[in-house]
């Protein structure tokens, strides 16, 4: 095994254990890790086993290896952007709905405030 | 029968503070037997200290929505009391409360789900610049051309609905820059959307929330919107 694949590893195996311990603390959510550690456990099978690496570039006619690499990583890269930007379209409607709830419900709170001391005030 | 005619004035305010007494007034003086509420979108200035001094109700947004969620706001308070009528009136002091009445009276009378404030139909009070006039134009020719109907001011924030426009628009509307958008959703839902003449005035404080460099955008997010609508059922 090559020097600079056992270095890969390293690297590879400490962000899966930061991402894990990540998840442990709650910092990030399972959900939304899962595909980061999909890639980082693909990256390790492909760094230990680079032959798979040849097959598939074999397999789609290109040249050099390492575009095939590119070319996933990429794609990779645009799933998970348009993943967050779905998510953000999800997040900012939910947004509005619960501060239009939250202003709905203070107006009614004060409503019903001025009920109650209307009320007491009476007796 | 105009007294049972629930009806309420939706203001959104967004820095208003130094308009939003004037625009009360307005209403209070010229249409009294309407309901109003201002929303307050989250302002930086003292518009919400303003209102609870002069014991206004208020919709306080705890962050800010844009002109969208804002109205829509009002739109769901309206739905959830019960109101027939709801008009749209902004906080600057561009809209003239003069016009309600005349505008409810259309809209019960010819039994209408939408009434538009139109400052084209007569060519009177503050025009808008030439460049913005000729944006209009372009929004009315394509909603005509794609829905058949003709809005003369579709950019118009002055607009009154009916029960089942305000069920709907509680129920879906567009974020920013709202107007023309929503108008065609409402047509393409079979709603019946009619204009009166009105006089609008050059705001009196704070600045348009379309700039120059924003108009671009403007158009080509707004053509975009009123597409997507069309793919909509």
């Amino acid at each position: 095994m090559e020097k600079l694949q056992i270095i890969a590893a390293v690297i590879l195996i400490a962000s899966l254990l930061f991402i894990i311990n990540m998840i442990r603390k709650r910092t990030l959510e399972l959900k939304y890790a899962l595909a980061w550690i999909l890639v980082l456990v693909v990256v390790l099978i492909v760094d230990l086993v680079p032959a798979i690496l040849n097959v598939i570039s074999y397999g789609f006619g290109i040249a050099t290896p390492v575009n095939t690499l590119f070319l996933l990583a990429f794609c990779f890269s645009i799933v998970l952007i348009f993943i967050l930007t779905v998510t953000v379209s999800r997040l900012s409607d939910r947004i509005r709905q619960l501060s239009q709830a939250v202003a709905l419900n203070e107006a009614r709170i004060e409503e019903l405030e001025r009920a109650v001391k209307a009320a007491e005030w009476r007796k | 029968m105009e007294q049972s005619i629930k009806s309420l004035v939706i203001i959104p305010a967004y820095n208003e503070e130094k308009s939003i007494d004037r625009v009360v007034e307005d209403i209070r003086n010229n249409a009294p037997d309407f309901d109003f509420v201002v929303v307050n979108d989250c302002s930086r200035d003292q518009t919400l200290q303003v209102c609870r001094i002069k014991g206004y109700p208020v919709l306080n947004l705890p962050v800010n929505l844009g002109i969208g969620g804002a109205v829509q706001t009002g739109y769901r308070y309206a739905q959830k009391n019960g109101y027939d009528v709801a008009v749209q009136f902004d906080g600057d002091g561009q809209h003239d409360a003069g016009y309600l009445r005349r505008m409810r009276d259309k809209l019960m009378a010819e039994n209408l789900d939408m009434v538009i404030g139109s400052r084209f139909l007569e060519k009177e009070g503050f025009q808008s610049s030439g460049i913005r006039r000729f944006g209009i134009r372009y929004f009315t020719r394509l909603i005509r051309m794609l829905t058949g109907t003709v809005i003369t001011d579709p950019t118009s924030g002055m607009r009154m609905a009916g029960k089942r426009v305000i069920a709907e628009f509680a129920g879906s509307y567009p974020k920013d820059y709202p107007e023309p958008e929503s108008v065609v959703h409402i047509l393409r839902q079979g709603c019946i959307v009619d204009e009166v003449p009105v006089r609008m005035r050059e705001r009196m404080e704070g600045v348009s929330s379309i700039s120059p460099g924003r108009s671009v955008y403007y158009m080509i997010k707004v053509t975009l919107a009123i597409l997507m609508e069309m793919l909509r059922k």
